[in-house]
């Protein structure tokens, strides 16, 4: 304790600062790991599946889009393609609203502790990761099975899938900034983005494949813009190129320039978060 | 390091809300009053200038709404100040509201790893003390259940034991102690002592008025955002006693009778004849009660009644039980109370006083916990009440 005791907390209108500034601490490290255990075992304690649903969760929703959109449009996207979208698209959803609530779930401690704020995003964000780790094994051993029965199988591009995930984490914890520090201020955010969230799942080629579409930008070219400009486009797409030897990576200069969303919205979060944390005590 | 090092430190301190009543914010509230004034404000505290030297306690007292947890709220760092500024030199601790950072699905041991890491205790620290913590809080047969069926006794225990373990430069406390059952309350005081003796720092915001003084070096006393006294903790606390205490504050006095005969005046003098309202354990305590008879009352009765500031009534007596008869009052006079040598330990009380008939069938006035007094004990002696002892030793 004694090399501790010599720093000095300044709290002045412009937020609080520990002198001397310390970028990192082992003791930061121990924060985040238990704010992520407390975030997977409060879920699923309790519940006799347990940890379980995190995987059963996107595997139902898959089981239904594959069988309804058979049933309804009489040609379903492939099992492959719609498992990979789904389980990468609730990666994103369970983050925004884990994210969402980061802050205002956890009132009393942010009031009475000075700990850096953004570990409750960015541990909701992980903690989200880690069953996101789980719902991949299952992914796999399903497409392992589909392989058996005929399937396309992997390749050598699932070597990329680690860079997708990050490249699709960051733009999560940006969202995640984003919007716990937008629901401090406006309560009403949650329901906004609960109508947002299902607009955006449906312009999003999640249970659906840019093949499909492709009619329209045959009449409308601007429309292949627009779908790759949505941030999440590329990463689906990518996503699937790793997992799904039959799906190949090759966007037009939309797509890159979709994938540069992430940087944006993960530097705009972390500015607006450190701006708006100032006030969270007194909202909350 | 010198024990005359500065720990906290604030200058022109001060921190204003907006009134927006008690709904949440919300971007439709927000786009509602786009075009209206400005919501009304109020300063939670206002220009708090004060220093804390290392190694002491101070206490912070005050109505409800004074402003005392916002100030404990901006010596924490979660609170951001609207003016001033305030420094605080070495790791803080607060203390957890009913286990503000506990998650009820999680057990005891569990979650004492999770408090401990928000209070910023490095995990291997906690493996070793672990054993303590549990110990402290009392609960090792409870370690493997989930806190959800804790009772909120238990929480504050073991909130506690993880706090007090964390070895804080500063330790903040706001009134949780009163949740533990008296023993525990006990272990808790224990261990302030403990941090005391260590020279650590401690803020101490409560309502209860003797923990106040019984452990503060020294008080502040807040009103509507302003530090209006800072001192000795029976001069403090006496005068939020005397001008406070109606608001919110446990204390209700009242007064009635048919007020035939008044009291005017009261004077409260110490040994030496000096005016004051701190008396000394052992001295002489002298009243003086000026009254007014607006007409001749045959053989009325002067009582007194002394009270603890928690209400518990500690002795009352009258010129009746005294066999002191009075023949009959008129105009106007003075009666005065000698209480030597007093008994009484350090404390606030409340001193009631009464005039009434020989019968009791009629008050002609009555104060109830109307004036209040501090006593300090520098005796030496422990206990509840300071017995005249001689000791006589033959061999």
């Amino acid at each position: 304790m004694s090399g501790e005791s010599s720093t000095l907390l300044v709290n002045t209108p412009s937020g609080p600062r520990i002198i001397p500034a310390r970028w990192w601490s082992p003791s930061d490290l121990d924060l985040i790991r238990a704010l992520i255990a407390r975030e997977l075992k409060g879920r699923y304690k309790g519940s006799v599946l347990g940890f379980l649903w995190a995987v059963i969760v996107p595997l139902f929703m898959a089981g239904i889009y594959v069988v309804f959109l058979s049933l309804l449009m009489g040609r379903g996207l492939s099992v492959e393609r719609i498992i990979v979208g789904v389980f990468a698209w609730q990666y994103t959803a369970q983050c925004v609203m884990a994210g969402l609530n980061s802050i205002t779930g956890n009132g009393p401690l942010v009031k009475k502790v000075l700990f850096p704020r953004g570990f409750l995003p960015l541990s909701a964000v992980l903690a989200q990761l880690f069953n996101y780790g789980l719902s991949l094994a299952v992914q796999f051993a399903v497409l392992a099975m589909l392989t058996l029965r005929g399937g396309p199988g992997v390749d050598a591009d699932v070597l990329g899938l680690p860079l997708v995930v990050l490249w699709q984490t960051a733009l999560n914890l940006g969202l995640a900034l984003l919007l716990a520090a937008a629901q401090v201020h406006f309560r009403d955010t949650q329901h906004l983005v609960g109508v947002a969230l299902s607009a955006w799942f449906f312009v999003s080629p999640v249970m659906y494949d840019l093949e499909w579409v492709r009619p329209v930008i045959e009449a409308h070219p601007w429309v292949e813009h627009a779908v790759w400009l949505n941030p999440i486009t590329p990463i689906l797409v990518a996503a699937r190129a790793c997992c799904i030897r039959s799906v190949d990576w090759n966007p037009p200069p939309a797509g890159w320039v979709g994938l540069l969303w992430t940087p944006l919205i993960l530097g705009l979060g972390i500015l607006v978060f450190r701006r708006a944390q100032r006030h969270f005590a007194d909202l909350l | 390091m010198s024990s005359t090092e500065t720990a906290i430190a604030a200058v022109g301190l001060g921190k204003r809300y907006r009134v927006r009543g008690l709904a949440p914010p919300t971007l439709w509230t927000r786009l509602a009053s786009l075009g209206r004034r400005r919501p009304a404000e109020f300063w939670a505290l206002r220009d708090a200038t004060f220093e804390v030297l290392r190694g002491r306690t101070v206490g912070v007292i005050g109505p409800n709404g004074a402003g005392k947890s916002s100030l404990l709220g901006l010596v924490a760092g979660t609170i951001t100040p609207t003016c001033g500024r305030v420094e605080a030199r070495g790791r803080i601790c607060s203390l957890l509201e009913l286990g503000a950072g506990f998650h009820p699905d999680l057990t005891g041991r569990e979650n004492v790893f999770l408090n401990a890491a928000i209070l910023g205790i490095p995990r291997e620290d906690v493996r070793r003390r672990y054993d303590r913590i549990v110990e402290f809080a009392g609960l090792s047969e409870f370690m493997e259940e989930p806190v959800r069926h804790y009772s909120s006794g238990m929480y504050v225990r073991l909130a506690f034991a993880v706090a007090a373990e964390s070895d804080p430069d500063i330790l903040l406390v706001d009134e949780v102690l009163a949740v533990g059952d008296v023993a525990f309350q006990l272990k808790c005081l224990d261990r302030i002592r403990a941090l005391q003796r260590q020279n650590r720092t401690i803020l101490f915001v409560s309502h209860a008025l003797q923990t106040v003084e019984e452990f503060c070096h020294e008080v502040l006393l807040l009103h509507h955002g302003t530090i209006v006294a800072r001192g000795e903790p029976p001069e403090v606390i006496l005068r939020y006693i005397r001008e406070y205490m109606g608001e919110g504050g446990p204390v209700f006095t009242q007064e009635f009778g048919t007020r035939e005969a008044e009291i005017v005046d009261v004077t409260f003098r110490d040994e030496a004849g000096r005016e004051t309202g701190v008396f000394e354990t052992g001295r002489a305590m002298y009243v003086e009660i000026r009254w007014r008879a607006h007409r001749r009352l045959e053989r009325p009765v002067f009582g007194f009644s002394i009270k603890t500031a928690n209400g518990l009534y500690v002795f009352g007596s009258n010129t009746q039980i005294t066999q002191v008869p009075i023949e009959a009052i008129e105009g106007e006079g003075v009666t005065r109370l000698t209480i030597a040598p007093l008994t009484l330990m350090s404390g606030q009380y409340l001193l009631s006083l009464s005039i009434h008939s020989w019968d009791h069938a009629q008050q002609y006035h009555r104060r109830e916990d109307w004036y209040p007094f501090a006593v300090r004990n520098t005796t030496g002696a422990l206990g509840a009440f300071f017995l005249e002892t001689h000791w006589s030793v033959t061999s």
